[in-house]
C-alpha cells in the first residue's frame, strides 16, 4: 500500500549510506526503539525565517514549540524534546535516531536558536523534535519544510 | 567549516538525485485500474459556499460506477475517500490515510465528521481496492464550506455518580504564610494528564479569588485559573498577605468541566503578612550558576509597547543558552519564568512562585496566558535547575504591553 514511501525510504537509505564515514552516524540499531509519545497538540515551528524567505549568508534560526518542553538531550521528562534542523533533505525515518550530519544539525543543549550560514541560492529547513535518545514522538512533532533564498 | 559543509551537501544531493533516478526506475508506479466512462462521484446536499455545522453528517454519491470495499477487485468498482483541506494527493500511488485523507474502506457512502471553526475545503476522490485512484481519477469539484463557530460543540464528559475533589491542605479558615501548599484530593474518578481522554478521569484546576466559571466551555487559563494538566495533585502558590478564596474544579482533557461538573467547596484563607519560609528558603543556598557572557533571554512575541488580544500567547526567546526543565543542572541551561506587573525580585535567591511569577519548569517556551485590558508589564527571568537566576542573570528588558478591549459583536437588529 505504501509504495511511495517505501520509494523515499530506498532514496534516505541510499544517502545516508553515501554520508561521509567520518560522520558519527548511527545506523538503524536493529531494535525498533520506544517511542517517547508526544503531547496531543505539540506543534514546533520557525519563528524565523518564514517560508519563502530571503536571508543573508549568515542567520539565526529561531524555533518556537507549543504544548510541550524543551529539555537537553539524555533528559528524560514526558513531553520534552530537543530540537533538530534539517537543512536540505528529506524527513528522515521516523522510528530510528536522527542522524547527526551537517544535513541534520542537533540542539542538543537545549537550544532554541542557531545561527547558521549558507551558500547563497534556494535552501529547505524543516524541524523534528527528538526524544532524549534522538528518535521522533509518537505521533512525530515536526514543522513543515520550508524554502528560503539566501542572497 | 559551513562552507566546507555545503559543498559536501551539495555533492550529496547530486548523488542523492542519482540515487532518486535510480530508485524511481526501480520502483515503478503500481498499475491504475481505468474508470468507467462518465464516472462522477459528488457531494449529496451539500453546495460549495455552505456553512455548516461543527458536526455534519456529509452523504457520498456515485454514478456510473459502483462502490465496493477496500480490497474486492472487480472493475469499475471504488471506495470513497474524503479529502479534507489538502490537494489532491498523487494520482499513481496509493492515497495517504490520515487526518486530511479519510478512507471509506468498507464502503460507506455517508460520515459523520466534526470540523473546527472556520473555512475548510472537502473533496471526494475514488480509489480502487487498493486504494490507487483509477485512470483517469474520479474526483468530485472541491467544495467550500464554513463551519459556524458558534456550532463547534464540545461535549462535556460525564462524571460517574459520587465522585468528588477536595482541597486537603490548606484547611478552610486557616491562617498561612505567603508560600502556601496546596493539597488536592479526589475520589471516585482517576487523575489523567490533560490530553488524555479516559473516561472517569480529569486534571484539576485550582480557583483562586474567583467564581466557578461557566461549566459548558473550557475552563479559563490565567492567573485566577490555574491548570494542573500534567495531573499533578499539589502545587505551592504565594499569595500577597489578605484574605484569599480556593477552589478546586475538576477539567476533562480538553479543560471542559464534566457533566455534572466535579467541584470542592470554597475555603477561605488568610494570608499572614510575615513570611516565615523565606529564611528556610534561604538555606540551602550554594551560590549561582554562571552564565555565559553573551547570553541573553528576550520576547519573541510580543514586542515592547505592543498591543495585544486578552488571550496572548507569549514566546520566549534565548540566546547562547539552552533550556532544560527544572531539576535538570546542566551547564549552560536554564528555565524561563515570566514576571508579570511586578519589579524585579531578588535575584540572589528562588524567584517566587505565584501568579505573578510563572515558572516553566518544564522546559517551555511559550504560553498562552489571559491577561485583563489595560497596561501591563512581562519580564522573562531565565533560572537554573533550583529557580536561582544566573549569574550575571539573564534577564530580558521590561516591556510594556497593552492589552486591548475586545468587544463582543453584538446582534443589530
Amino acid at each position: 500500500m505504501r509504495h511511495g514511501q517505501f520509494a523515499t525510504g530506498l532514496l534516505i537509505v541510499s544517502m545516508i549510506a553515501l554520508v561521509p564515514a567520518s560522520t558519527p552516524l548511527q545506523i538503524a540499531p536493529a531494535q525498533a526503539a520506544e517511542h517517547t509519545a508526544s503531547a496531543p497538540s505539540a506543534l514546533v515551528y520557525f519563528h524565523y525565517p518564514l517560508d519563502g524567505l530571503r536571508v543573508p549568508e549568515r542567520f539565526t534560526v529561531k524555533i518556537g514549540l507549543k504544548e510541550m518542553g524543551v529539555a537537553p538531550a539524555g533528559v528524560v521528562k514526558p513531553f520534552t524534546g530537543h530540537h533538530h534542523l534539517l537543512i536540505d533533505t528529506d524527513m528522515v525515518p521516523l522510528d530510528q535516531p536522527i542522524p547527526s550530519d551537517y544535513n541534520h544539525i542537533h540542539l542538543g543543549g537545549g537550544q532554541t536558536e542557531v545561527v547558521l550560514t549558507l551558500p547563497q541560492g534556494t535552501h529547505t529547513l524543516q524541524l523534528l523534535l527528538g526524544d532524549h535518545q534522538h528518535v521522533a514522538h509518537q505521533p512525530p512533532v515536526m514543522s513543515k519544510k520550508i524554502t528560503i533564498y539566501v542572497r | 567549516m559551513y562552507r566546507f559543509a555545503s559543498f559536501c551537501f551539495i555533492v550529496l544531493i547530486t548523488i542523492a538525485m542519482d540515487a532518486r533516478i535510480e530508485a524511481g526506475a526501480q520502483q515503478p508506479a503500481p498499475t491504475r485500474n481505468p474508470s468507467a466512462a462518465k464516472a462522477k462521484i459528488y457531494f449529496v446536499d451539500l453546495k460549495d459556499g455552505a456553512t455548516i455545522p461543527s458536526k455534519v453528517k456529509i452523504r457520498f454519491g456515485i454514478e456510473n460506477m459502483e462502490i465496493a470495499p477496500a480490497g474486492t477487485v472487480r472493475p469499475n468498482t471504488g471506495h470513497h475517500h474524503l479529502l479534507i483541506d489538502t490537494g489532491l494527493p498523487p494520482l499513481d500511488q496509493p492515497i495517504p490515510s490520515d487526518f486530511n485523507h479519510i478512507h471509506f474502506g468498507s464502503g460507506q457512502t455517508e460520515a459523520e465528521i466534526t470540523l473546527p471553526a472556520g473555512e475548510h475545503t472537502l473533496q471526494l476522490l475514488l480509489g480502487d481496492h487498493a486504494h490507487i485512484p483509477h485512470n483517469p481519477p474520479v474526483v468530485s469539484e472541491i467544495i467550500h464550506v464554513k463551519v459556524d463557530a458558534a456550532t463547534v460543540e464540545k461535549t462535556r464528559t460525564p462524571a460517574p455518580a459520587g465522585a468528588s475533589v477536595s482541597l486537603v491542605e490548606p484547611v478552610d479558615g486557616a491562617t498561612v504564610g505567603r508560600n502556601v501548599t496546596v493539597k488536592f484530593g479526589i475520589s471516585g474518578m482517576d487523575l489523567a494528564p490533560a490530553g488524555t481522554s479516559k473516561p472517569n478521569s480529569g486534571h484539576h484546576h485550582l480557583l483562586i479569588d474567583t467564581p466557578l466559571p461557566p461549566l459548558d466551555r473550557e475552563i479559563p487559563s490565567d492567573l485566577n485559573h490555574l491548570h494542573f494538566g500534567r495531573a499533578q495533585t499539589e502545587t505551592e502558590i504565594t499569595l500577597a498577605p489578605g484574605d484569599h478564596t480556593l477552589q478546586l474544579l475538576l477539567g476533562d482533557h480538553e479543560h471542559l468541566p464534566h457533566d455534572p461538573p466535579v467541584y470542592s467547596k470554597v475555603i477561605r484563607i488568610r494570608v499572614a503578612n510575615a513570611a516565615p519560609e523565606k529564611a528556610a528558603q534561604a538555606a540551602p543556598k550554594e551560590g549561582r550558576q554562571p552564565s555565559p557572557p553573551d547570553a541573553a533571554v528576550y520576547f519573541v512575541y510580543p514586542t515592547k509597547g505592543e498591543s495585544i488580544y486578552p488571550n496572548s500567547t507569549i514566546r520566549f526567546g534565548l540566546r547562547n543558552m539552552g533550556v532544560a526543565p527544572a531539576g535538570i543542572a546542566k551547564p549552560n541551561t536554564g528555565h524561563h519564568h515570566l514576571l508579570i506587573d511586578v519589579d524585579t525580585p531578588p535575584l540572589d535567591q528562588p524567584l517566587p512562585s505565584d501568579l505573578n511569577h510563572v515558572h516553566f519548569g518544564n522546559g517551555q517556551t511559550e504560553k498562552k496566558i489571559t491577561l485583563s485590558p489595560g497596561k501591563h508589564t512581562l519580564q522573562l527571568v531565565l533560572a537554573d535547575e533550583r529557580h536561582i537566576p544566573h549569574d550575571p542573570p539573564v534577564i530580558s528588558e521590561r516591556i510594556e504591553v497593552f492589552v486591548k478591549i475586545v468587544r463582543k459583536r453584538s446582534r443589530r437588529r
